[in-house]
């Protein structure tokens, strides 16, 4: 209908009340986030946390269930009758107790999906901006640069919590319900505040780490490489170093996951050496290196950012 | 509406030991201004003042009545840049979303409610002839397309002022002439403020009623493209065909004088006080030389500018 066309053609001016800028900055995460999971290989990735955390969730559960009602049964494996409690030891390793262990752990293997996420999004999600000449887009606009860095860093955390914090949460929620729950939860409200402490190192550091390396190399590949090398080689290297050539365990600082995990612990409340027979450096020494590592990400984001052209 | 687009007193930048902008001191009213210069000009560090990026050095003034440098208000708003909507000279999308959501992005970052922003979107995209396009991702866009979606972008929450750089970049002529008549029309149908920062000269007379020259980080000349190129009744460029030895010297016996050969039988003259055109055919017919054409040889804004630089 012509009359139609008219109207869609034409320019209507148009008048409301604007929002501030972290308004801005919550929108581009939102965005970002949208971007990320426009592609397959994330939700192949996602799917993968599901799993770890199905099979924490569902571990729990088991342990419940061996410990109360099959305690003096015995199971068939491979054709040798197994006693359930030796069953219930493998599973004991594990911590699937609803300890402050449990969380850990459970964080712990969720970090390698993480990593590799990360890995994967850092181009995605910064590195295109740098490399495709948007940032002019995001900086023309009424927000600040740090309200950039902001925005992207909080696409990162939702990430990262989705798959640390929120499902931990759930499993906290979990350990209760098969327990008695009144006690469990009162009893361990510092496990809640632990595991929300734990996804917030995880949060600002992760969300720094990958804006900053994002910045430095933009592609997907490099950045691929840089972070396999910062999260696997390093723990190769460390556990070359202390446990092959007896360096002293001050050289497991090198290990980023392994800092966040003892940072992690220390949140819940629980002693590293309970679970994991190597010796580990304290965690105050873990501590700083993760609070270096936002740091030195922070000094070369506020150089880099300040450094952008919006009119060349 | 404010009264004036731009006052600015005294502005200098300084970049250590370079000075970008000397002294600028310009009023402009509220139009479709074109801002002239060559690389290295000011222009950039000029654009970047105005929306408030950096500040100046010294002196003071005033975009729409908000003053430089006192951007943001108490609570941390950019006021300024809320009232400019800014076309980057660069590709600037954001690849992997749609036309419709990078617009949409572009409102919500201005501070627009996302419902207003989307719907918004849509209304501008379709203004600016993309609504077939809306749902593809910009990296597929052509040029043209592309060049629209970017100044959707700057469009979506209607701003008053418009701050174009190179708008008509890598366009062919008549994607560089649908865009020349939507800017055209945003500035004479929707009041919208338009400055233009384009080394084309040809863009600037097809939009802008006012010229700013900037070169060596002053400001050389500032008006409308009348005042800047005024009629010259007294040059003409002549061509003729025939004897245009003898046909030349009986014009500078009249008084005629030739400025310059351009080719040929082809000459810039300026004439005498009293001097009729019909003189010229007169002599050429003593002469038996054919006029092939006669024009008034106004100044082109492209010569005024390569005068203006080369001061």
């Amino acid at each position: 209908m012509p009359a139609q066309t008219d109207t869609l053609l034409r320019y209507r001016p148009w008048r409301g009340e604007l929002h501030g800028p972290l308004w801005g900055a919550a929108a581009m995460a939102r965005v970002s986030l949208k971007l990320m999971f426009r592609r397959r290989q994330y939700w192949g990735l996602f799917s993968l946390s599901l799993l770890v955390f199905f099979f924490f969730f569902y571990g729990q559960y088991l342990v419940v269930w061996i410990t109360t009602r099959l305690a003096d049964d015995a199971v068939s494996v491979g054709g040798l009758k197994v006693p359930v409690k030796d069953v219930g030891k493998f599973f004991g390793r594990l911590a699937l107790n609803g300890t402050a262990h449990t969380f850990g752990n459970f964080i712990w293997f969720e970090g390698y999906v993480v990593v590799i996420v990360l890995a994967l999004a850092g181009s995605v999600l910064v590195g295109n901006d740098f490399a495709h000449g948007s940032l002019p887009f995001y900086l023309s606009k009424p927000i600040g640069r740090w309200h950039y860095v902001l925005g992207k860093c909080l696409a990162i955390g939702v990430f990262v919590n989705l798959v640390t914090t929120v499902p931990a949460v759930l499993l906290w929620l979990e350990a209760g319900l098969l327990d008695d729950w009144q006690t469990y939860y009162l009893g361990n409200l510092g496990l809640l505040a632990g595991i929300l402490a734990y996804g917030l190192v995880l949060t600002i550091t992760l969300s720094l780490l990958v804006v900053a390396t994002a910045v430095w190399l933009r592609r997907t590949v490099p950045l691929a490489m840089a972070w396999m090398g910062a999260f696997v080689l390093t723990r190769v290297l460390a556990g070359w170093l202390v446990d092959g050539l007896n360096y002293g365990e001050a050289w497991r600082l090198i290990d980023l996951w392994n800092d966040l995990y003892l940072v992690g612990l220390w949140c819940l409340g629980a002693d590293p050496a309970t679970i994991r027979p190597q010796t580990q450096p304290p965690f105050w020494a873990a501590a700083l290196v993760v609070a270096g590592v936002c740091a030195g990400s922070l000094l070369y984001l506020r150089r880099r950012v300040q450094a952008v052209e919006i009119v060349s | 509406m404010a009264s004036s687009l731009l006052e600015l007193h005294s502005i200098t930048r300084t970049f250590g030991a370079f000075t970008a902008l000397h002294d600028v001191t310009l009023a402009l009213p509220p139009g479709r201004i074109g801002l002239l210069g060559p690389n290295g000009a000011g222009k950039s560090t000029l654009l970047k003042i105005l929306m408030g990026l950096i500040p100046p050095s010294s002196g003071t003034g005033r975009v729409l009545d908000q003053p430089l440098g006192g951007d943001r208000d108490s609570a941390g708003n950019w006021r300024l840049r809320r009232l400019i909507g800014f076309m980057p000279e660069a590709d600037a999308l954001v690849p992997g979303l749609t036309g419709i959501e990078y617009v949409g992005l572009a409102g919500e970052l201005y501070g627009m409610p996302r419902r207003e922003a989307q719907r918004r979107a849509h209304e501008v995209l379709s203004y600016l002839e993309l609504e077939e396009a809306r749902y593809r991702r910009v990296e597929e866009y052509s040029t043209g397309m592309k060049q629209r979606a970017k100044l959707a972008q700057a469009l979506v929450h209607d701003p008053p002022v418009l701050l174009l750089d190179e708008p008509t970049s890598g366009l062919d002529p008549a994607g560089r002439d649908a865009m020349l008549r939507l800017i055209r029309n945003l500035g004479v149908d929707h009041g919208k403020s338009v400055l233009l920062s384009t080394h084309l000269l040809a863009d600037v007379e097809a939009v802008c009623e006012r010229v700013v020259i900037v070169a060596g980080g002053r400001v050389r000349r500032v008006g409308t493209v009348a005042e800047l190129c005024p009629r010259r009744d007294d040059r003409y460029r002549l061509r003729v065909q025939g004897d245009a030895a003898g046909f030349r010297d009986d014009l500078e016996s009249e008084g005629v004088r030739v400025l310059g050969e351009t080719g040929p039988g082809e000459w810039r003259v300026t004439v005498p006080a009293g001097w009729t055109n019909l003189a010229f055919f007169k002599l050429a017919g003593v002469n038996r030389v054919v006029i092939r054409s006669l024009l008034r040889d106004d100044e082109t804004l492209e010569e005024l500018f390569l005068r203006t630089v080369s001061n």
